[in-house]
């Protein structure tokens, strides 16, 4: 507890509404503002503040974040996000010294990305990107219709949420890989309904989800293919999406989802786990 | 060396704060370029140093410290850098605050006016009011003295009031 004895009433009052005082002064506090009418507008002035600022600041949680560096985290990639940064629109042209800084920025990150990047790799079990894409062309045509189908707003699926029964009948029968309808409404993902895919020249599940900010993910599977063997999960980013896959039963797995999305690891073993 | 499993919740943790992290940034640099330049160097400093992670109290806190710590050290260095020039680099931020601010910078309103604030007050309200942390955990955070969060704590609330009486009244 705070000591604000002989402090501004401001700062008095101001710890007051944090609970930071001790019983004393807070009981000498209460007195005051039952008693001092400009105490009392002092505090909801302070009050005021504290609300205003609060509806400010989660305006901030909205912007953003540079991609380049959520997938540099995820994977330990050689990438410049300050190369590749993507923030709000309207940046001002930044007016002096852009060239040496963006030249020394782009050597130093060479480095300490290079050495970044050996050193997670050597210690994380991500896929590199490049093998992954060789070993798993599905991938490549599931992020190509997700890229398309997503910013559907009035067709984003073929068959509704409504329909999930019927969902599961006709895309076993017609995918061969046998599922339940994974509930994610405790991930803050609401099911919207399904397609059927082609990839590989094969028939490819699609189940489509949106969470509370509107953000699109599926999960994809068909029989066979020739994603991550055995109970592996591997995580991979192309672009602006991120991908983790695994196989079980001679199916492979795959959750789709913004490569900005943190949970997207988590989501994927929720997933394996019931569907 | 730290464990694969756990390096990989480290990383996740560290991609779910980044939003949380560019909002702390912002508040130091009060500018988005400079905000993104420091969350990227954060984070690759708390890569690099994972190990020291104790996995005790709030990450936020460790990575916030690291953040305040890594923004005195580069205005120190532009300091160094501007001290042939007629013009400090203090002075020079708060000129391009303004001017940002001007230029619309900020499509936000509500972002403009906070980053207008004078420096140190927007932090410690993002940290103690936004955020929940105590008196101590900011002043620890923010390397000063717990009777200068209250001061600042106040005078960002009394700020904020007037802005919004401002803007009430603009609307109006």
């Amino acid at each position: 507890m705070q000591q604000t004895k002989g402090l501004a009433l401001e700062v008095r009052l101001s710890a007051y509404i944090d609970g930071e005082l001790g019983e004393a002064e807070r009981s000498e506090l209460d007195a005051l503002l039952a008693r001092d009418d400009d105490a009392r507008t002092l505090l909801e002035k302070l009050k005021a503040g504290s609300a205003f600022g609060n509806r400010a600041f989660e305006d901030f949680l909205h912007d953003p974040v540079p991609l380049a560096l959520v997938r540099q985290i995820k994977q330990g990639g050689g990438i410049s996000p300050k190369l590749e940064r993507v923030t709000t629109s309207n940046h001002p042209k930044r007016s002096v010294r852009v060239l040496p800084r963006l030249v020394a920025a782009s050597v130093g990150l060479l480095l300490t990305g290079g050495v970044a990047g050996f050193i997670l790799g050597s210690m994380a079990n991500f896929v590199d990107p490049a093998a992954e894409t060789v070993a798993s062309p599905w991938i490549d045509e599931i992020a190509d219709y997700h890229r398309i189908y997503s910013r559907q707003k009035a067709h984003l699926v073929e068959v509704p949420a409504s329909q999930a029964s019927h969902i599961e009948t006709w895309l076993t029968s017609s995918v061969g890989v046998p599922f339940k309808i994974p509930d994610l409404t405790r991930k803050g993902l609401a099911f919207e309904g399904a397609r059927l895919l082609v990839a590989n020249g094969k028939p490819v599940a699609q189940l489509v989800y949106r969470d509370r900010e509107g953000e699109i993910f599926a999960i994809c599977f068909l029989r066979g293919g020739n994603g991550t063997q055995g109970n592996e999960f591997s995580e991979t980013i192309r672009g602006d999406l991120g991908f983790v896959s695994w196989q079980k039963e001679g199916s492979s797995f795959v959750v789709v989802g913004p490569s900005s999305a943190a949970g997207l690891q988590d989501l994927a073993h929720t997933v394996a786990a019931v569907i | 060396m730290r464990p694969a499993a756990e390096m990989k919740d480290f990383r996740r943790d560290l991609v779910s704060l980044l939003p949380k992290l560019r909002r702390f940034a912002m508040t130091l640099t009060r500018n988005a370029n400079d905000a993104d330049d420091l969350v990227q160097e954060v984070c690759e400093r708390a890569i690099n140093r994972s190990h020291l992670w104790n996995g005790e109290g709030r990450l936020e806190s460790w990575i916030y410290t690291m953040t305040r710590n890594l923004w005195v050290d580069e205005v120190r260095k532009r300091k160094v850098r501007g001290a042939g020039s007629m013009v400090d680099i203090f002075d020079q931020d708060e000129l391009n605050v303004e001017a940002a601010a001007e230029k619309a910078v900020f499509v936000n309103q509500l972002q403009k006016m906070i980053l207008s604030m004078p420096e140190g007050l927007a932090s410690v309200f993002l940290l103690v009011n936004v955020e929940g942390h105590s008196y101590r955990e900011t002043a620890t955070i923010l390397g000063i003295p717990i009777g200068t969060v209250m001061s600042r704590l106040s005078a960002a609330r009394l700020r904020l009031a007037a802005m919004l009486s401002e803007d009430t009244e603009r609307r109006a």
